[in-house]
């Protein structure tokens, strides 16, 4: 096998060596990571092997906790999807020039995360055979049949919006890298569909790309907004709430927003960025973060304060569960340390620099990611119909191994398609495409 | 010696092979062969007194006296017995049985009688089903054929099925006209200067 390192490649500039450098040379560490992540996933294969083998028996849920950590983990991928449209559209459409270094790598954690968000879907079902049956028999009352069309609505999105920006840089790397195996400047020379810089296809893309911004909006919302409605339109403690769809929504990005700070850290280090993700942008990712983590706050505290005032019956005794009950320290972590703390604590410059902003950003997703368990799991366990004479092992859910190794693989998964994905395609934007002024757009596609 | 002792085992064989043929002929024993019985149905209704008289008769047409008959009404799970316990023909093989009043059929009606032999000694097995509109007809709830969130899924509510359908038509219509323009910037060739 040929070795390829990067000698004879040669830049025009230095921002070309800087952006494209890493899609050329390939470090131990990167393959170290990969083999780590290839290990996970085979423990989780294996995990899976014996769940289709068994049947979802080799799992903890039962009658009444028929949703475990896998729908948890799924909402979390749902939310950490909404990523892509904060980037794609939020900021780009209120003309947030900062963040534009940081819009592709949030599509990509976008389209990484819905795919895994479908796949651990599939994982969840009993016979993943009949998934089919979903579409063959399909239901359009039903919230599921909307999750599923608005999950492979969003995931086609997700990969438009990666696509179209990263097209200038594809062709880039398919006319400057010369030192890359031949199947590389294959993919080059197809996903780039001919790219050459004309004023013409700029104005064109430029248009699709405004068009998209604006289009992706709803659907994000949509597709998390609906994800919540799987809980709102079930008649179960803690769900039956008129505020979820917000709560969810305004949770999502504050959870993708974290994520892209962690992302943003090992990007700076690992790819050697420093010039391109400075400390200003964590400064300004931080002080969104703040912003995000109020409004989710704000919808928390209308989350709970409603049941809590009222403390009515099996809603009482689900709040008593997670106020003092036996998910309390797992409830304040996450309010604490997941969202009251990290506000606080990212309201302070000094806090806001790469490496304490990357920590509390970690615990925000840790946060995030043990909410969706409290949202999922305890409201199951109380039923408004009284549980009576059943096995004693359906009034608990501790997930089983098997259960931990499929979601620890599907981190992996996330983990890998992130980094490969880094590695194919420039992360920060070298061609600078989009800056056309919008009178040039016009002028060009009248002619 | 040997050929004594032959002969006196193939005499055993024949006294045991014409035993087992004793054995299992009924006629040695009183017992008759199992005939077929033929029944017949008839209703009668007088002064609102619904009655279902049942005729047993042998394969000679001569009636069949003290054979006990069973009733029953087929109902969606099982079959719901009517009569008394014990239904016997008299000495004409004819039982009459009273049918119930308030017996829901179908939407017109209509129900499913059973009139079984089981188990007779003399008699085969038989079971004849005759259909009758002495039911009280169905009213099916129309709620359920209406369009609604419960309802199947080709009753679905209309609003929400145009609501769903407009808004998946808008959002991949923009999406292939998305394609659509990034396959006509794969058509634009640079210009040769």
């Amino acid at each position: 096998m040929r070795k390829y390192n990067g000698n004879l490649q040669k830049f025009e500039t230095r921002r070309e060596k800087d952006l494209l450098g890493h899609l050329i040379t390939t470090s131990l560490k990167y393959k170290v990571w990969i083999a780590f992540l290839l290990l996970i996933i085979a423990f989780g294969m294996f995990g899976y092997y014996r769940q289709i083998k068994y049947g979802l028996i080799v799992t903890a849920m039962r009658d009444y906790t028929s949703w475990g950590i896998y729908i948890s983990n799924f909402v979390f991928f749902v939310a950490i999807s909404l990523v892509g449209s904060l980037f794609s559209s939020i900021l780009k459409l209120n003309k947030n020039e900062w963040a534009r270094p940081l819009t592709r790598v949030s599509e990509i954690i976008a389209v990484a995360a819905i795919i895994c968000a479908a796949v651990i879907i599939i994982v969840d079902m009993g016979r993943p055979d009949r998934f089919f049956y979903v579409i063959k028999y399909l239901r359009i009352q039903s919230p599921i049949i909307w999750d599923v069309i608005i999950i492979s609505t969003y995931l086609v999105i997700s990969f438009l919006l990666l696509f179209i920006s990263v097209l200038p840089d594809l062709a880039l790397c398919r006319d400057r890298l010369i030192e890359i195996p031949k199947w590389k400047k294959r993919l080059y020379r197809i996903t780039a569909i001919n790219w050459n810089n004309d004023p013409k296809q700029m104005a064109m893309l430029k248009k699709v790309s405004t068009i998209l911004a604006i289009s992706v909006l709803p659907v994000a919302f949509a597709i998390h907004t609906i994800t919540s409605w799987l809980f709102a339109t079930t008649w179960r403690p803690g769900w039956d709430s008129t505020n979820l769809g917000p709560y969810f929504v305004s949770g999502a990005f504050m959870a993708g927003a974290a994520v892209i700070i962690v992302a943003m850290y090992f990007m700076r280090t690992e790819l050697k960025l420093k010039a391109y993700i400075t400390e200003s942008h964590f400064d300004k990712m931080g002080k969104l973060l703040v912003l995000l983590s109020l409004v989710y706050l704000y919808f928390n505290i209308n989350e709970y304060l409603g049941p809590a005032f009222k403390m009515v019956g099996v809603e009482g005794e689900h709040i008593t569960e997670l106020f003092v009950g036996k998910y309390a320290p797992m409830y304040w972590f996450v309010q604490l340390g997941g969202l009251i703390l990290p506000i606080i604590l990212l309201t302070f410059k000094n806090l806001r620099k790469p490496i304490p902003i990357a920590i509390i950003s970690i615990f925000v997703i840790l946060g995030a990611w043990f909410k969706r368990f409290l949202i999922v799991i305890p409201s199951l366990q109380h039923p408004y119909l009284p549980i009576q004479g059943v096995d004693e092992s359906y009034l608990h859910y501790n997930p089983t191994w098997e259960e931990w190794a499929i979601t620890l693989s599907s981190f992996a998964w996330l983990l890998l398609i992130i980094t490969v994905l880094i590695k194919l395609f420039p992360i920060i934007p070298v061609q600078k495409a989009e800056n056309i002024s919008k009178k040039a757009v016009e002028k060009i596609l009248q002619q | 010696m040997i050929l004594g002792k032959k002969l006196h085992i193939a005499i055993l064989n024949i006294i045991f092979i014409v035993g087992l043929f004793l054995i299992n002929n009924p006629n040695i024993y009183g017992q008759e062969t199992m005939e077929d019985a033929t029944l017949s149905v008839d209703f009668s209704e007088e002064d609102g007194r619904k009655t279902v008289i049942a005729t047993a008769v042998d394969q000679f047409g001569v009636p069949i006296e003290e054979l006990d008959l069973y009733f029953y009404v087929k109902r969606t799970f099982s079959l719901l017995p009517i009569g008394d316990i014990f239904n016997s023909t008299d000495e004409n093989g004819v039982v009459e049985v009273q049918f119930p009043d308030d017996l829901p059929g179908d939407t017109e009606g209509n129900i499913i009688l059973v009139v079984k032999i089981i188990e007779s000694d003399l008699y085969n097995d038989l079971s004849l089903e005759i259909t009758k509109n002495w039911g009280i007809p169905a009213q099916i709830d129309q709620a359920e054929e209406k369009r609604s969130l419960w309802a199947a899924a080709a009753n679905a509510p209309i609003t929400l099925v145009i609501a769903v359908s407009g808004m998946i038509l808008v959002i991949w219509f923009i999406i292939f006209y998305i394609i659509f323009v990034l396959f006509k910037i794969s058509k634009i060739t640079p210009i040769k200067t």
